[in-house]
């Protein structure tokens, strides 16, 4: 089948990496020197360090002192006031991971590539940075030490990859400069600050006159002598024959040059002394939050330990926060990447990642010094020592609940931050602490207490699905695979279909399977993802019991958020299964040749990830697979897909709140699966299906032919069993017959 | 200000129809397996009026009694956990099967043990059965005053004032304590409640009392002293009939449903 291009990657999720083309300059720059070295040597080429400007050799050091001395008490000011914090459990557990994490997102940045424009411009500065630092690090040991090596081919080659990244550096600088200047770039100016500026307009400064220094020492002592050595400086050998037009005397040229030295040298330290004080400390702070990054599933939430023993439940004050929660906060460079991925944001609903990190930020800065103080003094907590709410007046309550928990700002963050479990944390001390929730929200966490499922109202059994099938096998321990349906594929109509779909496929491909029918209860995702951790905590620790008690080892579930739970939050409660959506099983059934999709389907679709198998759980290829091996189906990606893509609304238990903002997350999914042209919307996800069902009729007229939303098991039940054979879903809020 | 109020738990207004089934033999409702019972809503709400008349006043307390079976104690625990100081459970076969008026002589007798009760609230009427009778038939019993189908209260003095729902608008009254009012949904949601009263209330003890404890004969209360017989209980048989009107033009097919109308003497 067809596959359009507007794919952001043919397997992992990832974008291409480009790890070759980003070295690739240095490494040729490297090849390049070593070749004319070798080929022409000459030994005596090098040059007078501290040329002309004797002062120099005292002056750098009193400026690297001054910097260091610097840099130690920003850094004391800083970890004091992570110091607040809570312990962080876990953070040295994996090292191999959190050491390749820190090479593959805080070095090579993977993360900042996600943006193209914005990787090059930022490996660009900063390479240049750590090989300038690198080239000034080596003129100090040739200096200062007994060390001799800046002579000869080595000092051309030196010469030659200075300029190199310096030009590299303002090649950088430059595509910067266009981009806050000249481009209408929109998501850098939501939070443009002073500091923006001076570190750009900076930095640029610092490179051209270094450049121009250079130039004015060559002019007066290479240009006439050596000219076959100052072609490898080649960006100051350029600019020195452009000065050498204008006919200045030596003594002239030198003063040029005193007056350029001071202020490189000067303007270079500063730069750098502005790490203390603005976001430049993402320089130190971004490799370390990369170590810092969890290395288990991003899906999983942190499990409140001794949950019945806690003085306050969730976080509600500033200090309650992991002192790594407080950390990343000074990790964040204001990028507007994670807003402007948030499905929330887009919808024009008030929640911003990029603020909300940024705003916990200068409540920290506000009340960090007072709590400690206070800390120091009593022993104490401190919690009464700020008057301002950290829920409510700090962080509002309708944005924490406006969060999808899709996972979009964590997956696009180029410091690694980790939005989602903050947000979390804070609506948990909302709804256990405050019980301050929104009506429909608190309706769906009472439904699950009484009654087990969040469907308030439903006037459906878990059985009802059943209704036609005679031979439905209720799992007693002998089968190989629980197949779970979920409360949302038993007790919400328009799912049913589904139920039945993944059943008569699973019963097709001769599986070994059962279901559990009434004795089914929530698995508790929707109490977690609503902040009411201690009602998750009793139906986990139920369900992990009835798993165990009826010898559960394999589970295959219809919805990304049971899976989800099973697969990466169980563990936390010692219940260990193996756990696969239907789109992972049912693909294996067709590569193993069990199923067979045999009916020609002749339906252009398009795909929606679900952010629970997709983004969360990096399922992206199995439901892709399936869809290549539907005859006749052909897929066209939306704008958005793969890690990409955008929450259909339904997620962090959205599904059961009224949305406040300017428009409907669901609606402006349905929009960009109305412009691939595609007839069907295929999804993974009962949440995302209904979603879909609400969404589609507010933004397509009916007269245009509305796109349809289908769950893949529905679309390959048409495939495998006939078009013919499949029954009608009953779209939403269509009463059943 | 000592405020009592009366909670039943009853079998879950959203049962599944398909689920809810009635024993022809007992005239009883059978339990809908795997589906717990739960507190009246109307209950709940009640309790959120009384509670927020103690926390407005500063000092009070909240008593929830329940008359039922051992599994009453989650509806008490409910009511605990919203923001209630002491919980009782009327728990003895003798009370069982029995009518409103067996049901408002308990629960009066049990107000009238705890002595120094100033208001009694209780829902509108319990959301399983709807008879909305025990309410007044408790201020008959204790003799008190009792206003019904409250959508605001609040205490003013000695005396409470209450908004009432009428069939076409509101009416405010005002009652002298000690009083009983019942209250509607149109006062509002109860709360969500917080889990460190949760917890609270998981640890509060249920003090347990039978018709001895409070003096009652055993012939005067439940099934031996219930006035109200219940003859039979079902579920009506739901069907729909559907007769197309012939005819050629519209005309015709009203002329004809009005001969159908006539002749079925519907008009």
């Amino acid at each position: 089948m067809a596959v359009s291009t507007n794919r952001v990657n043919q397997s992992t999720g990832a974008p291409r990496r480009l790890v070759g083309a980003w070295w690739g300059p240095a490494v040729g720059a490297s090849a390049i020197g070593f070749y004319a070295t070798a080929t022409a040597p000459r030994d005596e080429a090098g040059r007078e360090i501290f040329f002309n400007v004797p002062a120099g050799s005292w002056a750098v050091y009193v400026f690297l002192a001054a910097l260091m001395g610097l840099l130690v008490w920003g850094f004391v000011r800083h970890a004091s006031l992570w110091g607040i914090g809570r312990p962080t459990p876990g953070l040295l557990r994996d090292i191999p991971s959190r050491l390749r994490n820190t090479a593959r997102l805080g070095l090579a940045q993977d993360k900042v590539r996600r943006d193209r424009y914005a990787g090059i411009m930022h490996w660009s500065i900063m390479s240049s940075i750590v090989v300038l630092t690198l080239v000034t690090a080596q003129v100090a040991v040739e200096a200062d030490t007994p060390l001799h090596f800046l002579y000869g081919d080595y000092y051309l080659f030196f010469s030659f990859y200075g300029d190199l990244f310096g030009v590299i550096g303002l090649i950088g600088v430059g595509m910067a400069l266009y981009r806050r200047y000249f481009a209408d770039f929109h998501r850098i100016r939501w939070d443009e600050r002073l500091e923006d500026h001076l570190i750009i307009l900076g930095l640029g400064l610092v490179l051209l006159t270094g450049f121009i220094t250079e130039a004015a020492r060559i002019q007066v002592t290479e240009l006439d002598q050596h000219p076959d050595w100052a072609v490898w400086s080649f960006g100051g050998y350029a600019i020195a024959n452009f000065l050498d037009l204008f006919g200045f005397s030596e003594s002239q040229v030198l003063t040029f040059h005193e007056w350029t030295w001071w202020f490189h040298v000067s303007a270079a330290f500063a730069w750098l002394g502005m790490i203390v004080f603005t976001r430049l400390d993402h320089l130190f702070f971004a490799p370390v939050n990369a170590f810092f990054l969890r290395t288990d599933a991003p899906g999983r939430l942190a499990k409140i330990e001794d949950i019945e023993t806690q003085e306050v439940f969730g976080v509600g004050y500033i200090q309650d926060f992991t002192w790594k929660q407080l950390f990343e906060l000074d990790a964040c460079v204001r990028c507007g990447r994670c807003t402007d991925v948030c499905p929330a944001n887009i919808a024009g609903q008030p929640l911003s990642p990029m603020h909300l990190i940024q705003d916990l930020k200068m409540h920290l800065a506000d009340v960090g010094p007072a709590i400690q103080q206070h800390r120091h003094e009593t022993g104490e907590a401190g919690r009464e020592v700020s008057t301002v709410a950290l829920t409510g007046d700090v962080i509002k309550d309708e944005t924490l609940w406006a969060c999808r928990t899709c996972g979009a700002c964590m997956q696009e963050c180029p410091v690694m931050i980790e939005h989602v479990p903050t947000i979390v944390d804070m609506r948990r001390f909302l709804v256990m602490n405050e019980a301050r929730i929104p009506a429909t929200a608190q309706g769906a966490l009472e439904n699950l207490e009484m009654r087990g499922h969040p469907w308030r109202g439903t006037a459906l059994e878990r059985t009802t699905w059943m209704e036609g099938f005679d031979d439905v096998p209720i799992f007693d321990g002998t089968q190989e695979y629980l197949y779970w349906v979920g409360c949302s594929g038993s007790l919400v109509e328009r799912n049913l279909p589904i139920t039945k779909a993944v059943f008569r496929l699973l019963r097709e491909s001769g599986a070994s399977f059962g279901v559990m029918g009434q004795e089914e209860t929530c698995n508790g995702d929707p109490a977690r993802r609503l902040g009411n951790e201690y009602l998750y905590q009793i139906l986990a620790q139920q369900l992990v019991e009835t798993f165990k008690a009826k010898n559960v080892q394999k589970v295959i579930t219809n919805c990304p958020h049971c899976f989800n739970t099973f697969k990466n939050e169980y563990p936390q409660f010692d219940g260990y299964f193996e756990v696969l959506h239907h789109t992972e099983f049912l693909n294996d059934r067709l590569h193993d040749g069990s199923l067979k999709a045999t009916h020609a389907i002749n339906a252009n679709v398009t795909y929606h990830d679900s952010c629970y198998l997709g983004r969360l759980n990096g399922v992206y290829d199995a439901p892709r697979q399936i869809l290549e091996m539907v005859p006749g189906a052909s897929l066209t990606e939306m704008q958005r897909n793969l890690s990409k893509g955008l929450c259909c609304g339904a997620g962090g238990g959205n599904m059961w709140q009224e949305e406040v903002g300017e428009r409907r997350v669901n609606q402006v999914r349905s929009e960009e699966a109305i412009r691939t042209g595609a007839d069907q919307l295929i999804s993974n996800c009962p949440f995302c299906i209904q979603m879909f069902e609400d969404g589609v009729p507010g933004v397509q007229p009916e007269e245009e032919g509305r796109i349809r939303p289908f769950d893949i098991a529905e679309l390959l039940e048409d495939a495998v069993f006939g078009p013919d054979k499949r029954e009608e879903p009953v779209s939403a809020g269509e009463p059943s017959a | 200000m000592h405020i009592v109020v009366c909670a039943k738990q009853i079998p879950d207004p959203e049962t599944p129809p398909a689920a809810f089934k009635i024993d022809a033999a007992t005239n009883k409702v059978v339990p809908a397996q795997g589906i717990a019972p739960v507190l009246s809503q109307f209950d709940g709400i009640a309790a959120e009026a009384a509670l927020r008349i103690k926390e407005a006043g500063g000092d009070g307390k909240v008593t929830v009694i329940s008359m039922g079976g051992e599994s009453a104690q989650a509806a008490i625990k409910q009511v605990l956990a919203m923001g209630a100081d002491e919980g009782v459970l009327l728990n003895d076969p003798a009370f069982e099967d029995g009518d409103s008026h067996t049901t408002a002589k308990v629960l009066a007798a049990a107000i009238k043990e705890l002595g120094d009760v100033d208001a009694v609230f209780c829902g509108r009427q319990a959301a399983d059965w709807d008879m909305g009778q025990v309410g007044l038939l408790i201020a008959e019993n204790l003799g008190w005053p009792v206003t019904i189908i409250a959508k605001g209260v609040a205490l003013e003095g000695n005396a409470l004032k209450v908004e009432r729902v009428l069939a076409d608008g509101f009416e405010k009254t005002e009652v002298n304590l000690p009083a009983v009012v019942t209250v509607s949904n149109e006062f509002g949601e109860p709360r969500y409640p917080k889990l460190p009263q949760i917890m609270a209330a998981a640890k509060k003890t249920v003090t347990k009392k039978t018709a001895a404890d409070l003096g009652l004969d055993p012939s005067e209360v439940g099934k031996a002293g219930a006035r109200l017989q219940l003859q039979k209980l079902f579920i009506p048989e739901k069907g729909a009939q559907v007769e197309f009107i012939e005819g050629e033009t519209p005309q015709e097919q009203a002329a004809n449903l009005v001969a159908k109308l006539k002749a079925d003497k519907a008009i």
